[in-house]
Protein backbone atom coordinates (compact mmCIF):
# COMPACT_ATOMS: atom_id res chain seq x y z
CA UNK A 1 0.00 0.00 0.00
CA UNK A 2 2.02 3.20 -1.22
CA UNK A 3 1.22 6.36 0.05
CA UNK A 4 -1.23 8.56 -2.17
CA UNK A 5 0.96 11.50 -3.61
CA UNK A 6 -0.86 15.07 -3.37
CA UNK A 7 -1.89 15.51 -6.99
CA UNK A 8 -4.04 12.10 -6.43
CA UNK A 9 -5.56 13.50 -3.39
CA UNK A 10 -6.11 17.27 -4.81
CA UNK A 11 -8.03 15.16 -7.90
CA UNK A 12 -9.92 12.90 -4.98
CA UNK A 13 -10.79 15.97 -3.02
CA UNK A 14 -12.18 17.34 -6.63
CA UNK A 15 -14.48 14.96 -8.13
CA UNK A 16 -15.71 14.76 -4.47
CA UNK A 17 -16.51 18.34 -4.87
CA UNK A 18 -17.85 18.07 -8.77
CA UNK A 19 -20.34 14.96 -7.07
CA UNK A 20 -21.49 17.56 -4.71
CA UNK A 21 -22.33 19.90 -7.04
CA UNK A 22 -24.25 17.30 -8.58
CA UNK A 23 -25.90 16.13 -6.22
CA UNK A 24 -26.56 19.35 -3.92
CA UNK A 25 -28.95 20.63 -5.72
CA UNK A 26 -31.25 17.63 -5.66
CA UNK A 27 -31.03 16.61 -2.77
CA UNK A 28 -31.98 20.09 -1.49
CA UNK A 29 -35.02 20.00 -3.50
CA UNK A 30 -35.87 16.58 -1.67
CA UNK A 31 -35.13 18.50 1.47
CA UNK A 32 -37.71 21.01 0.85
CA UNK A 33 -40.34 18.35 -0.08
CA UNK A 34 -40.45 17.34 3.48
CA UNK A 35 -40.26 20.54 5.21
CA UNK A 36 -43.14 21.69 6.76
CA UNK A 37 -43.16 25.33 6.03
CA UNK A 38 -45.39 26.72 2.49
CA UNK A 39 -42.19 28.55 1.20
CA UNK A 40 -39.02 26.66 0.26
CA UNK A 41 -36.15 28.46 2.44
CA UNK A 42 -34.14 27.32 5.34
CA UNK A 43 -34.33 26.87 8.30
CA UNK A 44 -35.91 23.31 8.04
CA UNK A 45 -38.68 23.69 10.32
CA UNK A 46 -40.10 20.00 10.56
CA UNK A 47 -40.80 16.97 8.98
CA UNK A 48 -44.25 16.83 7.08
CA UNK A 49 -45.70 14.51 4.17
CA UNK A 50 -48.50 17.11 3.53
CA UNK A 51 -46.89 18.37 0.17
CA UNK A 52 -47.08 14.68 -0.75
CA UNK A 53 -50.51 13.75 0.36
CA UNK A 54 -51.86 17.30 -1.01
CA UNK A 55 -50.24 16.17 -4.37
CA UNK A 56 -52.77 12.53 -3.98
CA UNK A 57 -55.54 14.35 -3.56
CA UNK A 58 -54.46 16.70 -6.53
CA UNK A 59 -56.65 15.80 -9.75
CA UNK A 60 -54.06 17.48 -12.35
CA UNK A 61 -51.42 15.49 -11.10
CA UNK A 62 -52.66 12.42 -10.58
CA UNK A 63 -54.08 12.69 -14.26
CA UNK A 64 -50.72 13.80 -15.07
CA UNK A 65 -49.00 10.79 -13.65
CA UNK A 66 -51.13 8.48 -15.46
CA UNK A 67 -50.66 10.09 -18.62
CA UNK A 68 -46.98 9.96 -17.65
CA UNK A 69 -46.79 6.22 -17.16
CA UNK A 70 -49.38 5.33 -20.51
CA UNK A 71 -46.74 7.53 -22.68
CA UNK A 72 -43.94 6.37 -20.99
CA UNK A 73 -44.86 2.62 -20.80
CA UNK A 74 -45.75 2.80 -24.92
CA UNK A 75 -42.44 4.28 -25.80
CA UNK A 76 -40.72 1.82 -24.02
CA UNK A 77 -42.52 -0.86 -26.29
CA UNK A 78 -42.00 1.08 -29.63
CA UNK A 79 -38.91 1.95 -29.05
CA UNK A 80 -37.68 -1.44 -27.37
CA UNK A 81 -39.36 -3.16 -30.48
CA UNK A 82 -37.95 -1.26 -32.92
CA UNK A 83 -34.37 -0.18 -31.74
CA UNK A 84 -34.17 -3.80 -31.30
CA UNK A 85 -35.14 -4.96 -34.78
CA UNK A 86 -33.04 -2.23 -36.12
CA UNK A 87 -30.15 -3.10 -34.44
CA UNK A 88 -30.55 -7.16 -34.91
CA UNK A 89 -31.11 -6.29 -38.59
CA UNK A 90 -28.31 -4.42 -39.23
CA UNK A 91 -26.16 -6.78 -37.71
CA UNK A 92 -26.80 -9.81 -39.43
CA UNK A 93 -27.78 -8.21 -42.52
CA UNK A 94 -26.23 -4.94 -43.61
CA UNK A 95 -22.54 -5.68 -41.98
CA UNK A 96 -20.78 -3.97 -44.26
CA UNK A 97 -23.02 -0.62 -43.54
CA UNK A 98 -22.84 -1.27 -39.59
CA UNK A 99 -20.29 1.50 -39.02
CA UNK A 100 -22.39 3.99 -41.37
CA UNK A 101 -25.70 3.14 -40.21
CA UNK A 102 -24.89 3.29 -36.58
CA UNK A 103 -23.94 6.78 -36.94
CA UNK A 104 -27.07 7.55 -38.99
CA UNK A 105 -28.99 5.99 -36.34
CA UNK A 106 -27.53 8.37 -33.97
CA UNK A 107 -28.39 11.40 -35.44
CA UNK A 108 -31.99 11.96 -33.56
CA UNK A 109 -29.43 12.10 -30.44
CA UNK A 110 -27.18 15.18 -31.92
CA UNK A 111 -30.17 16.77 -32.84
CA UNK A 112 -31.79 19.37 -29.70
CA UNK A 113 -34.95 18.27 -28.16
CA UNK A 114 -36.38 21.40 -29.11
CA UNK A 115 -35.73 21.16 -33.03
CA UNK A 116 -36.82 17.93 -33.22
CA UNK A 117 -39.97 18.62 -31.14
CA UNK A 118 -40.68 21.75 -33.28
CA UNK A 119 -39.97 19.69 -36.68
CA UNK A 120 -42.47 17.13 -35.63
CA UNK A 121 -45.25 20.31 -34.51
CA UNK A 122 -44.39 21.25 -37.83
CA UNK A 123 -45.24 18.10 -39.77
CA UNK A 124 -48.12 17.58 -37.65
CA UNK A 125 -49.47 20.39 -38.46
CA UNK A 126 -48.64 20.47 -42.33
CA UNK A 127 -49.95 16.35 -42.46
CA UNK A 128 -53.18 17.66 -40.20
CA UNK A 129 -52.96 15.30 -37.25
CA UNK A 130 -53.98 16.08 -34.21
CA UNK A 131 -51.91 16.65 -31.12
CA UNK A 132 -52.55 14.51 -28.59
CA UNK A 133 -50.74 11.55 -26.27
CA UNK A 134 -50.52 9.28 -29.26
CA UNK A 135 -48.07 12.27 -31.25
CA UNK A 136 -46.36 12.64 -27.82
CA UNK A 137 -46.02 9.27 -27.97
CA UNK A 138 -44.44 9.11 -31.85
CA UNK A 139 -42.05 11.73 -30.79
CA UNK A 140 -40.66 10.19 -27.65
CA UNK A 141 -40.06 7.09 -29.42
CA UNK A 142 -37.81 8.73 -31.78
CA UNK A 143 -35.91 10.03 -28.91
CA UNK A 144 -35.38 6.84 -27.49
CA UNK A 145 -34.83 4.77 -30.57
CA UNK A 146 -30.82 5.63 -30.98
CA UNK A 147 -30.54 4.93 -27.14
CA UNK A 148 -31.85 1.64 -27.89
CA UNK A 149 -30.13 0.80 -31.43
CA UNK A 150 -26.86 1.69 -30.02
CA UNK A 151 -27.27 -0.49 -26.60
CA UNK A 152 -28.40 -3.52 -28.71
CA UNK A 153 -25.40 -2.95 -31.08
CA UNK A 154 -23.15 -2.88 -28.49
CA UNK A 155 -23.93 -6.12 -27.09
CA UNK A 156 -24.02 -7.49 -30.63
CA UNK A 157 -20.76 -6.59 -31.21
CA UNK A 158 -19.72 -8.91 -28.62
CA UNK A 159 -21.61 -12.13 -30.28
CA UNK A 160 -20.55 -15.14 -31.69
CA UNK A 161 -22.13 -15.82 -34.57
CA UNK A 162 -21.24 -19.30 -34.81
CA UNK A 163 -23.82 -20.00 -32.17
CA UNK A 164 -26.54 -18.78 -34.58
CA UNK A 165 -24.92 -20.95 -37.59
CA UNK A 166 -24.80 -23.99 -35.58
CA UNK A 167 -28.32 -23.32 -34.51
CA UNK A 168 -29.14 -22.80 -38.23
CA UNK A 169 -26.78 -26.15 -39.65
CA UNK A 170 -28.95 -27.87 -37.16
CA UNK A 171 -32.11 -27.19 -38.98
CA UNK A 172 -33.76 -24.55 -36.80
CA UNK A 173 -35.60 -21.67 -38.57
CA UNK A 174 -34.71 -18.10 -38.49
CA UNK A 175 -37.24 -17.53 -36.10
CA UNK A 176 -36.41 -20.13 -33.83
CA UNK A 177 -32.85 -19.13 -34.05
CA UNK A 178 -34.29 -15.51 -32.87
CA UNK A 179 -36.43 -16.67 -29.95
CA UNK A 180 -34.42 -19.24 -28.73
CA UNK A 181 -30.45 -17.69 -29.56
CA UNK A 182 -30.65 -14.31 -30.20
CA UNK A 183 -33.11 -12.92 -27.85
CA UNK A 184 -31.86 -14.52 -24.32
CA UNK A 185 -28.17 -13.29 -25.53
CA UNK A 186 -29.73 -9.66 -25.87
CA UNK A 187 -32.26 -9.56 -22.75
CA UNK A 188 -29.94 -8.12 -20.54
CA UNK A 189 -29.40 -5.10 -23.50
CA UNK A 190 -33.03 -5.33 -24.26
CA UNK A 191 -34.07 -4.60 -20.20
CA UNK A 192 -31.64 -1.95 -20.32
CA UNK A 193 -32.43 -0.45 -23.20
CA UNK A 194 -36.36 -0.48 -22.10
CA UNK A 195 -35.24 1.32 -18.97
CA UNK A 196 -33.83 4.06 -19.74
CA UNK A 197 -36.12 4.35 -23.03
CA UNK A 198 -38.65 4.29 -19.82
CA UNK A 199 -36.91 7.81 -17.56
CA UNK A 200 -36.06 9.24 -21.00
CA UNK A 201 -40.00 9.33 -21.59
CA UNK A 202 -41.32 9.82 -18.12
CA UNK A 203 -38.36 13.30 -17.67
CA UNK A 204 -39.09 14.65 -21.39
CA UNK A 205 -40.28 18.31 -21.27
CA UNK A 206 -39.66 19.69 -24.87
CA UNK A 207 -40.35 17.28 -27.24
CA UNK A 208 -43.94 17.10 -25.01
CA UNK A 209 -44.10 20.88 -24.39
CA UNK A 210 -44.57 20.71 -28.74
CA UNK A 211 -46.67 17.69 -29.84
CA UNK A 212 -49.39 17.55 -27.10
CA UNK A 213 -52.54 18.51 -27.75
CA UNK A 214 -54.81 19.43 -24.18
CA UNK A 215 -53.11 16.55 -22.47
CA UNK A 216 -50.43 16.94 -19.42
CA UNK A 217 -47.69 14.64 -18.09
CA UNK A 218 -45.88 15.49 -15.02
CA UNK A 219 -42.87 16.99 -16.28
CA UNK A 220 -45.26 19.48 -18.23
CA UNK A 221 -47.19 20.14 -15.04
CA UNK A 222 -44.22 20.65 -13.46
CA UNK A 223 -43.58 23.68 -15.86
CA UNK A 224 -46.77 25.07 -15.88
CA UNK A 225 -46.25 25.09 -12.22
CA UNK A 226 -43.23 27.12 -12.22
CA UNK A 227 -44.68 29.34 -14.61
CA UNK A 228 -46.89 30.57 -11.95
CA UNK A 229 -44.47 30.47 -8.32
CA UNK A 230 -42.71 27.96 -6.50
CA UNK A 231 -44.56 25.60 -4.32
CA UNK A 232 -43.84 22.69 -1.85
CA UNK A 233 -45.86 20.39 -4.10
CA UNK A 234 -43.22 21.39 -7.16
CA UNK A 235 -40.33 19.63 -4.69
CA UNK A 236 -43.13 17.48 -3.89
CA UNK A 237 -43.49 16.12 -7.57
CA UNK A 238 -39.98 16.93 -8.50
CA UNK A 239 -38.80 14.31 -6.09
CA UNK A 240 -41.16 11.90 -6.82
CA UNK A 241 -39.44 11.96 -10.16
CA UNK A 242 -36.55 11.80 -9.57
CA UNK A 243 -36.65 8.58 -7.04
CA UNK A 244 -38.54 7.54 -9.79
CA UNK A 245 -35.62 7.61 -12.33
CA UNK A 246 -32.60 6.56 -9.89
CA UNK A 247 -35.21 3.32 -9.34
CA UNK A 248 -35.15 2.58 -13.10
CA UNK A 249 -31.31 3.63 -13.16
CA UNK A 250 -30.36 0.92 -9.98
CA UNK A 251 -32.36 -1.89 -11.88
CA UNK A 252 -30.62 -1.08 -14.86
CA UNK A 253 -27.00 -1.17 -12.83
CA UNK A 254 -28.19 -4.57 -11.18
CA UNK A 255 -28.98 -6.19 -14.93
CA UNK A 256 -25.54 -5.14 -16.52
CA UNK A 257 -23.33 -6.55 -13.19
CA UNK A 258 -25.25 -9.45 -13.74
CA UNK A 259 -25.28 -10.20 -17.37
CA UNK A 260 -21.50 -9.21 -16.45
CA UNK A 261 -21.76 -11.99 -13.80
CA UNK A 262 -23.01 -14.71 -15.68
CA UNK A 263 -20.46 -13.42 -18.85
CA UNK A 264 -17.65 -13.92 -16.84
CA UNK A 265 -19.24 -17.50 -15.49
CA UNK A 266 -19.50 -18.63 -18.69
CA UNK A 267 -15.65 -17.86 -19.43
CA UNK A 268 -16.01 -15.15 -22.26
CA UNK B 1 -30.70 -21.47 -53.14
CA UNK B 2 -32.83 -18.95 -54.61
CA UNK B 3 -35.92 -19.78 -52.34
CA UNK B 4 -33.07 -19.17 -49.74
CA UNK B 5 -32.18 -15.90 -50.65
CA UNK B 6 -35.82 -14.93 -50.82
CA UNK B 7 -36.36 -15.92 -47.45
CA UNK B 8 -33.19 -13.99 -46.79
CA UNK B 9 -34.57 -10.56 -47.98
CA UNK B 10 -38.00 -11.28 -46.49
CA UNK B 11 -36.17 -11.34 -43.09
CA UNK B 12 -34.20 -8.70 -43.42
CA UNK B 13 -37.38 -6.51 -44.39
CA UNK B 14 -39.11 -7.45 -41.34
CA UNK B 15 -36.30 -6.33 -39.34
CA UNK B 16 -35.28 -3.38 -41.04
CA UNK B 17 -38.60 -2.06 -43.01
CA UNK B 18 -40.81 -0.90 -39.39
CA UNK B 19 -37.56 1.09 -38.14
CA UNK B 20 -36.57 2.49 -41.31
CA UNK B 21 -40.19 3.64 -41.88
CA UNK B 22 -41.02 4.95 -38.34
CA UNK B 23 -37.75 6.79 -38.53
CA UNK B 24 -38.22 7.51 -42.16
CA UNK B 25 -41.55 9.19 -41.10
CA UNK B 26 -41.26 10.93 -37.64
CA UNK B 27 -37.64 12.21 -38.17
CA UNK B 28 -36.36 12.58 -41.33
CA UNK B 29 -39.48 13.95 -42.83
CA UNK B 30 -40.03 16.18 -39.94
CA UNK B 31 -36.73 17.53 -40.86
CA UNK B 32 -37.71 17.70 -44.04
CA UNK B 33 -40.65 20.03 -43.78
CA UNK B 34 -38.72 21.96 -40.99
CA UNK B 35 -36.38 22.94 -44.18
CA UNK B 36 -39.28 23.31 -46.26
CA UNK B 37 -40.68 25.72 -43.66
CA UNK B 38 -38.01 27.85 -43.61
CA UNK B 39 -38.31 29.08 -47.44
CA UNK B 40 -41.95 29.38 -46.96
CA UNK B 41 -44.36 32.58 -46.09
CA UNK B 42 -47.14 33.06 -43.52
CA UNK B 43 -49.68 34.87 -44.83
CA UNK B 44 -53.11 36.07 -42.89
CA UNK B 45 -51.88 33.46 -40.47
CA UNK B 46 -52.13 30.82 -42.49
CA UNK B 47 -48.23 29.19 -44.01
CA UNK B 48 -48.22 29.11 -47.89
CA UNK B 49 -45.59 27.86 -49.85
CA UNK B 50 -44.77 31.21 -51.34
CA UNK B 51 -40.70 30.40 -51.82
CA UNK B 52 -38.43 33.07 -50.13
CA UNK B 53 -35.53 33.37 -48.64
CA UNK B 54 -36.59 36.74 -46.43
CA UNK B 55 -36.49 34.24 -43.17
CA UNK B 56 -33.08 34.35 -43.42
CA UNK B 57 -33.09 37.89 -44.18
CA UNK B 58 -34.75 38.62 -40.94
CA UNK B 59 -32.31 36.85 -39.25
CA UNK B 60 -29.86 39.13 -40.02
CA UNK B 61 -31.30 41.90 -37.78
CA UNK B 62 -29.35 43.12 -34.99
CA UNK B 63 -31.81 41.65 -32.04
CA UNK B 64 -31.82 38.21 -33.72
CA UNK B 65 -27.81 38.53 -34.64
CA UNK B 66 -27.24 39.73 -31.04
CA UNK B 67 -29.50 36.77 -29.40
CA UNK B 68 -27.34 33.91 -31.62
CA UNK B 69 -24.58 35.21 -30.70
CA UNK B 70 -25.06 35.25 -27.00
CA UNK B 71 -26.54 32.00 -27.52
CA UNK B 72 -22.86 30.71 -29.17
CA UNK B 73 -21.12 32.26 -26.19
CA UNK B 74 -22.83 30.96 -23.21
CA UNK B 75 -22.79 27.51 -25.12
CA UNK B 76 -18.61 27.61 -25.62
CA UNK B 77 -18.13 29.22 -22.48
CA UNK B 78 -20.25 26.23 -21.10
CA UNK B 79 -18.03 23.67 -22.97
CA UNK B 80 -14.62 25.19 -22.04
CA UNK B 81 -16.33 25.56 -18.17
CA UNK B 82 -17.08 21.43 -18.04
CA UNK B 83 -13.92 20.60 -19.87
CA UNK B 84 -12.22 22.33 -16.86
CA UNK B 85 -14.57 21.01 -14.14
CA UNK B 86 -14.86 17.64 -15.92
CA UNK B 87 -11.42 16.65 -17.06
CA UNK B 88 -9.89 16.36 -13.45
CA UNK B 89 -12.42 14.28 -12.37
CA UNK B 90 -12.47 12.35 -15.60
CA UNK B 91 -8.59 11.20 -15.27
CA UNK B 92 -9.12 10.69 -11.65
CA UNK B 93 -11.75 7.69 -12.21
CA UNK B 94 -9.51 6.28 -15.12
CA UNK B 95 -6.34 6.71 -13.48
CA UNK B 96 -5.99 6.68 -10.02
CA UNK B 97 -8.53 5.03 -8.14
CA UNK B 98 -9.02 1.27 -8.53
CA UNK B 99 -11.13 0.59 -5.36
CA UNK B 100 -13.84 3.62 -6.03
CA UNK B 101 -13.99 3.78 -9.25
CA UNK B 102 -17.01 1.69 -9.70
CA UNK B 103 -18.92 3.62 -7.22
CA UNK B 104 -17.61 7.45 -8.63
CA UNK B 105 -18.74 6.41 -12.15
CA UNK B 106 -22.27 4.94 -10.74
CA UNK B 107 -22.18 8.46 -9.41
CA UNK B 108 -21.42 10.41 -12.15
CA UNK B 109 -24.18 8.55 -14.25
CA UNK B 110 -26.87 8.66 -11.92
CA UNK B 111 -27.73 12.43 -12.67
CA UNK B 112 -28.49 12.12 -16.31
CA UNK B 113 -31.28 9.20 -15.39
CA UNK B 114 -32.98 12.56 -13.57
CA UNK B 115 -34.40 15.16 -15.25
CA UNK B 116 -33.20 18.44 -16.22
CA UNK B 117 -36.01 20.17 -16.07
CA UNK B 118 -35.74 19.02 -12.19
CA UNK B 119 -32.38 19.77 -12.06
CA UNK B 120 -32.99 23.51 -13.45
CA UNK B 121 -35.52 23.60 -10.89
CA UNK B 122 -33.41 22.96 -8.40
CA UNK B 123 -31.55 26.09 -9.21
CA UNK B 124 -34.35 28.74 -8.71
CA UNK B 125 -34.50 27.70 -4.96
CA UNK B 126 -30.54 27.97 -4.57
CA UNK B 127 -29.88 31.50 -6.41
CA UNK B 128 -33.30 33.18 -5.74
CA UNK B 129 -33.77 36.42 -3.58
CA UNK B 130 -34.74 34.10 -0.83
CA UNK B 131 -32.99 31.58 -2.24
CA UNK B 132 -30.13 29.40 -0.04
CA UNK B 133 -27.40 31.43 -1.51
CA UNK B 134 -28.94 34.30 -0.86
CA UNK B 135 -29.54 33.22 3.06
CA UNK B 136 -26.10 32.06 3.42
CA UNK B 137 -24.25 35.42 2.34
CA UNK B 138 -26.78 37.39 4.90
CA UNK B 139 -26.42 34.92 7.64
CA UNK B 140 -22.73 35.60 7.13
CA UNK B 141 -22.92 39.03 7.06
CA UNK B 142 -21.54 39.50 3.64
CA UNK B 143 -24.44 41.44 2.65
CA UNK B 144 -27.67 43.13 3.87
CA UNK B 145 -29.86 43.21 0.80
CA UNK B 146 -30.38 39.62 -0.97
CA UNK B 147 -28.42 39.67 -4.18
CA UNK B 148 -30.64 39.65 -6.88
CA UNK B 149 -28.44 38.83 -10.32
CA UNK B 150 -27.92 35.81 -9.04
CA UNK B 151 -30.76 34.53 -10.54
CA UNK B 152 -32.53 34.96 -14.08
CA UNK B 153 -28.98 35.75 -15.57
CA UNK B 154 -26.44 34.76 -18.23
CA UNK B 155 -24.52 33.55 -14.73
CA UNK B 156 -27.86 31.28 -13.75
CA UNK B 157 -27.61 29.54 -17.02
CA UNK B 158 -24.54 29.15 -17.28
CA UNK B 159 -23.92 27.46 -14.05
CA UNK B 160 -27.20 25.35 -14.62
CA UNK B 161 -26.03 24.36 -17.92
CA UNK B 162 -22.59 23.22 -16.87
CA UNK B 163 -24.45 21.43 -14.00
CA UNK B 164 -26.92 19.52 -16.46
CA UNK B 165 -24.28 18.60 -19.09
CA UNK B 166 -21.32 17.75 -16.78
CA UNK B 167 -21.60 14.13 -16.95
CA UNK B 168 -21.75 14.64 -20.71
CA UNK B 169 -18.44 15.70 -20.37
CA UNK B 170 -16.90 13.08 -17.88
CA UNK B 171 -17.86 10.13 -19.50
CA UNK B 172 -16.59 10.09 -23.05
CA UNK B 173 -13.25 11.25 -21.61
CA UNK B 174 -13.36 8.59 -18.86
CA UNK B 175 -13.81 5.94 -21.66
CA UNK B 176 -10.49 7.58 -23.49
CA UNK B 177 -8.24 7.82 -20.62
CA UNK B 178 -9.33 4.04 -19.32
CA UNK B 179 -8.03 2.70 -22.75
CA UNK B 180 -4.91 5.12 -22.83
CA UNK B 181 -1.70 2.20 -22.78
CA UNK B 182 -0.36 2.54 -19.17
CA UNK B 183 3.27 1.55 -20.95
CA UNK B 184 3.29 4.58 -22.59
CA UNK B 185 3.33 6.23 -19.47
CA UNK B 186 5.50 4.14 -17.76
CA UNK B 187 7.71 4.75 -20.71
CA UNK B 188 7.49 8.60 -20.48
CA UNK B 189 8.46 7.67 -16.72
CA UNK B 190 11.57 5.90 -17.50
CA UNK B 191 12.36 8.48 -19.53
CA UNK B 192 12.50 11.07 -17.16
CA UNK B 193 9.64 12.50 -17.79
CA UNK B 194 8.28 14.46 -14.92
CA UNK B 195 4.44 13.85 -13.52
CA UNK B 196 3.61 17.16 -15.29
CA UNK B 197 5.29 16.80 -18.38
CA UNK B 198 3.70 12.73 -18.73
CA UNK B 199 1.03 14.36 -18.94
CA UNK B 200 1.42 17.53 -21.33
CA UNK B 201 3.33 15.22 -23.45
CA UNK B 202 1.47 12.34 -23.58
CA UNK B 203 -1.66 11.64 -21.23
CA UNK B 204 -3.03 15.11 -22.77
CA UNK B 205 -2.94 14.70 -26.49
CA UNK B 206 -3.55 11.22 -26.26
CA UNK B 207 -6.89 12.01 -24.82
CA UNK B 208 -8.11 14.68 -27.14
CA UNK B 209 -11.05 12.64 -28.86
CA UNK B 210 -12.05 11.96 -25.49
CA UNK B 211 -12.04 15.69 -24.80
CA UNK B 212 -13.32 16.44 -28.62
CA UNK B 213 -16.58 13.87 -28.10
CA UNK B 214 -17.37 15.46 -24.26
CA UNK B 215 -17.22 19.42 -25.41
CA UNK B 216 -19.90 18.18 -28.65
CA UNK B 217 -21.98 16.55 -26.17
CA UNK B 218 -22.07 19.32 -23.91
CA UNK B 219 -22.09 22.24 -26.73
CA UNK B 220 -25.24 20.37 -29.43
CA UNK B 221 -27.29 20.23 -26.43
CA UNK B 222 -26.27 23.70 -24.53
CA UNK B 223 -26.49 25.51 -28.20
CA UNK B 224 -30.62 23.93 -28.61
CA UNK B 225 -31.31 24.97 -24.44
CA UNK B 226 -34.52 25.71 -24.11
CA UNK B 227 -36.00 24.90 -20.70
CA UNK B 228 -33.02 26.10 -18.76
CA UNK B 229 -32.49 29.92 -19.89
CA UNK B 230 -36.67 29.73 -19.58
CA UNK B 231 -36.84 29.58 -16.07
CA UNK B 232 -32.96 30.80 -15.15
CA UNK B 233 -32.81 33.23 -17.60
CA UNK B 234 -35.68 35.88 -17.61
CA UNK B 235 -35.77 38.54 -19.50
CA UNK B 236 -31.64 39.61 -19.38
CA UNK B 237 -30.40 35.97 -20.89
CA UNK B 238 -32.59 35.53 -23.47
CA UNK B 239 -31.09 32.35 -25.49
CA UNK B 240 -32.00 31.53 -29.02
CA UNK B 241 -34.00 28.42 -27.96
CA UNK B 242 -36.96 31.00 -26.25
CA UNK B 243 -37.11 32.77 -29.56
CA UNK B 244 -37.84 29.74 -31.66
CA UNK B 245 -40.19 28.51 -29.36
CA UNK B 246 -42.10 31.78 -29.55
CA UNK B 247 -42.01 31.16 -32.99
CA UNK B 248 -43.63 27.75 -33.11
CA UNK B 249 -46.50 28.97 -30.11
CA UNK B 250 -47.89 32.60 -29.63
CA UNK B 251 -45.82 34.63 -32.82
CA UNK B 252 -46.96 31.78 -35.05
CA UNK B 253 -44.34 32.29 -37.30
CA UNK B 254 -43.57 28.75 -38.21
CA UNK B 255 -41.12 29.93 -41.29
CA UNK B 256 -38.76 31.75 -39.23
CA UNK B 257 -39.04 29.60 -36.44
CA UNK B 258 -37.86 27.10 -39.08
CA UNK B 259 -34.88 29.70 -40.71
CA UNK B 260 -33.77 29.64 -36.55
CA UNK B 261 -33.54 25.64 -36.32
CA UNK B 262 -31.50 25.32 -39.02
CA UNK B 263 -29.50 28.06 -38.32
CA UNK B 264 -28.91 26.33 -35.06
CA UNK B 265 -27.96 23.30 -36.96
CA UNK B 266 -25.47 24.54 -39.41
CA UNK B 267 -23.43 26.09 -36.31
CA UNK B 268 -23.31 22.91 -34.17
CA UNK B 269 -22.33 20.78 -37.59
CA UNK B 270 -19.63 24.20 -37.89
CA UNK B 271 -18.46 23.61 -33.97
CA UNK B 272 -19.02 19.34 -34.55
CA UNK B 273 -16.41 19.78 -37.34
CA UNK B 274 -14.16 21.90 -35.87
CA UNK B 275 -14.44 19.99 -32.27
CA UNK B 276 -13.48 16.79 -33.96
CA UNK B 277 -10.77 18.31 -35.87
CA UNK B 278 -9.10 19.67 -32.81
CA UNK B 279 -9.76 16.33 -31.49
CA UNK B 280 -7.76 14.35 -33.59
CA UNK B 281 -5.44 11.86 -32.44
CA UNK B 282 -2.16 14.48 -31.45
CA UNK B 283 0.47 11.49 -31.17
CA UNK B 284 1.20 11.84 -34.99
CA UNK B 285 2.09 15.40 -35.06
CA UNK B 286 5.95 16.43 -34.14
Amino acid sequence: MKAHSSSTILLGLWTAFVLLFLFAPLFLVAVFSFNDSSISVFPIRAFTLRWYESLAANEAFRTALANSLIVAGATVVFATLLGMAAGVGVHRYVPRLRTALRSGASLPMMVPHLILGIALLGFYNLVAIDLSLTTVIMGHSVVAFPYVFLIVSARLVGFDPSLEEAARDLGASTARIFWEITLPLLAPAILTAALISFTLSFDEVVVTFFTTGTDNTLPMVIWSMLRVGITPEINAIATLTVVVSCAMAGVAEVIIRRSRLTAAKKGE
Amino acid sequence: MAARKTRQIAAATAFLGPPSLWIGALFILPMATMALLSFWRVVDYNIVADWTLANYERLARPLYLGIFWRTIKIALLVTVICALVGYPVAYFLARKTKRFQLILLVLVILPLWTSYLVRTYAWMLILGTNGAVNQALQGLGLTDTPVSWLLYSDFAVTLALVHIYVPFFILPLYAVLEKLDPRLLEAAKDLGGGRWRTFLHVTLPLSLPGVATGCLFVFIPSMGAFVTPELLGGARSIMIGSVVAQQFGVAYDYPLGSAMSLTILAIILVAATLFLRAGRPAGTAP
